[in-house]
């Protein structure tokens, strides 16, 4: 057991997946991190309090799981539904009546929406109240804010899409906020419903922006941004606690 | 034995170790005035707390699925508005807004200095001694308690006030009174009167930060809560456990 076990390890097929040897040393811990695609946004190591649930609550990495939950029971949702305002409703219907987990998968995609809104604000409170905006991790929070800004979108735009009496009213209501703007206002409104009023063409815009153009952004903003905290030099914790060093 | 100064608690002397000086160079890295480290190797205990917390949001998520379905009313009909027609939960705070003022305020003026003030904030205040401590220190930590509890108090009297009595009960009747002029007034008072108590225990620029995001969040959340639990019918304010012609506002969710 122990040889076949050595001689699958020593293959040339498995180090060429795996470039290090069994995670029990130093430099093959190391070695995990910076070799793999997804460990490689971490850092090699981390600070102890950084691992403590008060000093996060752990909720950059539920929005990111949350994220990605959203993500796979969008595409699985994506092959039924229709977005045309003649079947978008029906093909909801379907989804739910006809299609095996086909609520379940509906009711995970909504209610991951939700909580992911609330999450994310909550993750800003967590690192406004910890102070943790301040050099050298301005930049990362701008682009925390456009995250939050770009997951209300996601959020809103994939609001519209059952097509019934409360995503009709709720876009009509959302989109008058934004055409109350002087000047460029109505013209904004026209842009994003594509005509005077929520139709086909606002489905289909929001649609677009729901499942491709905000996703996609986000991915980009997101992986700039949880880099952005390794490079940044992980978890702020400059003075205060009792680890801390007092280093003028 | 070596004296013991800020720098040797920091970068403790290994008695069998000799120093030299190698070399300056300017520059910084992240690790810069953060001396040896109390750290781990990322793996295996990232990989597993990661995995973990995608496993209970999984779960947490699948159980409450099978409890409650996502909502779905009748095919949508631009004919037939729905009573309250209302955004979704997290635009509620500026529909509450839109109720007390002009749309040009409430749709497009707060929500663009808020989000003005929130990309400016790490340029406003960047002194990063007191970042990763929570509220900064006890006094941080009261300013915030304080400023959520009167924030909480005079945001709900604001909504009770412009519902049952409002500037128009006091005898205003110009729009734009009634639109601009009161509601900025209650608005630069909501924020003007803590900031200037504030000002005299001469708070560093964290602790004003502390007061104004305090204040804003304390706010939407008043806001939110008030426009998604109690406005029912006709936008009016109702307790939420006995709304009229059956509406639960739980139902928007």
């Amino acid at each position: 057991m122990a040889n076949l076990i050595d001689s699958i390890t020593a293959s040339r097929v498995w180090r060429s997946f795996f470039r290090h040897g069994w995670p029990d040393t130093e430099i093959n811990r190391s070695l995990v991190m910076t070799t793999n695609i997804f460990f490689h946004l971490h850092p090699v190591k981390v600070s102890r309090k950084s691992l403590r649930a008060s000093s996060t609550w752990g909720l950059g990495v539920i929005a990111t799981i949350l994220f990605i939950i959203l993500t796979l029971t969008g595409i699985l949702i994506m092959f039924y539904y229709v977005p045309s305002t003649e079947m978008a409703y029906d093909s909801i219907i379907i989804l739910q009546t006809k299609v095996l987990y086909g609520q379940l998968m509906r009711n995970m995609h909504r209610w991951a929406a939700h909580a992911m809104v609330l999450v994310v604000v909550l993750h800003m409170l967590r690192v406004f109240y910890t102070g943790a905006y301040k050099p050298p991790r301005e930049f990362n929070w701008v682009v925390g804010v456009f995250l939050l800004l770009m997951t209300l979108g996601a959020s809103f735009t994939g609001y519209l899409l059952p097509w019934d009496q409360l995503s009709f009213w709720a876009i009509t209501v959302g989109t008058n906020i934004a055409g109350y703007a002087p000047l460029i206002g109505p013209k904004m409104r026209f842009m994003l419903l594509g005509g005077f009023e929520v139709g086909q063409n606002a489905l289909i815009r929001f649609y677009a922006l729901h499942i491709m153009a905000l996703p996609l952004l986000m991915a980009g903003a997101a992986s700039v941004h949880i880099w952005r905290v390794r490079k940044d030099g992980g978890l702020a914790m400059q003075g205060g606690q009792e680890e801390l060093l007092d280093i003028e | 034995m070596a004296v013991e100064t800020k720098d040797t608690k920091a970068f403790p002397r290994g008695e069998l170790k000799t120093y030299g000086l190698m070399e300056l160079v300017r520059g910084t890295s992240p690790l810069v005035g953060k001396g040896p480290e109390n750290t781990v190797f990322a793996f295996p205990i990232v990989a597993i707390l990661e995995a973990l917390l995608a496993i209970g949001t999984t779960l947490f998520l699948l159980l409450f699925s099978l409890l409650r379905d996502a909502p779905l009313e009748e095919l949508a009909n631009p004919d037939l508005t729905t009573n309250p027609a209302k955004a979704p939960w997290y635009f509620m705070a500026l529909q509450e807004l839109l109720l007390h003022m002009h749309p040009v305020l409430a749709g497009i003026l707060v929500p663009g200095l808020v989000v003005l003030f929130l990309i400016a904030l790490p340029y406003l205040d960047n002194d990063p001694a007191d970042s990763g401590r929570w509220f900064a220190s006890s006094r941080g930590r009261k300013i915030v308690i304080w400023t959520a509890l009167y924030t909480l108090l005079v945001q709900a009297a604001l909504i009770g006030f412009d519902e049952f009595m409002g500037l128009r009960g006091l005898g205003a009747a110009s729009p734009a009174i009634l639109q601009f002029v009161g509601p900025i007034l209650f608005g630069v008072l909501l924020l003007g009167l803590p900031l200037l108590l504030l000002w005299r225990f001469k708070p560093n620029r964290r602790e004003v930060m502390l007061l104004i995001f305090t204040v804003i969040l304390v706010s939407a959340v008043v806001l939110t809560i008030s426009g998604f639990l109690f406005r029912g019918p006709g936008m009016h304010l109702y307790p939420p456990w006995n709304m009229p012609d059956g509406y639960n506002p739980w139902s928007s969710l």
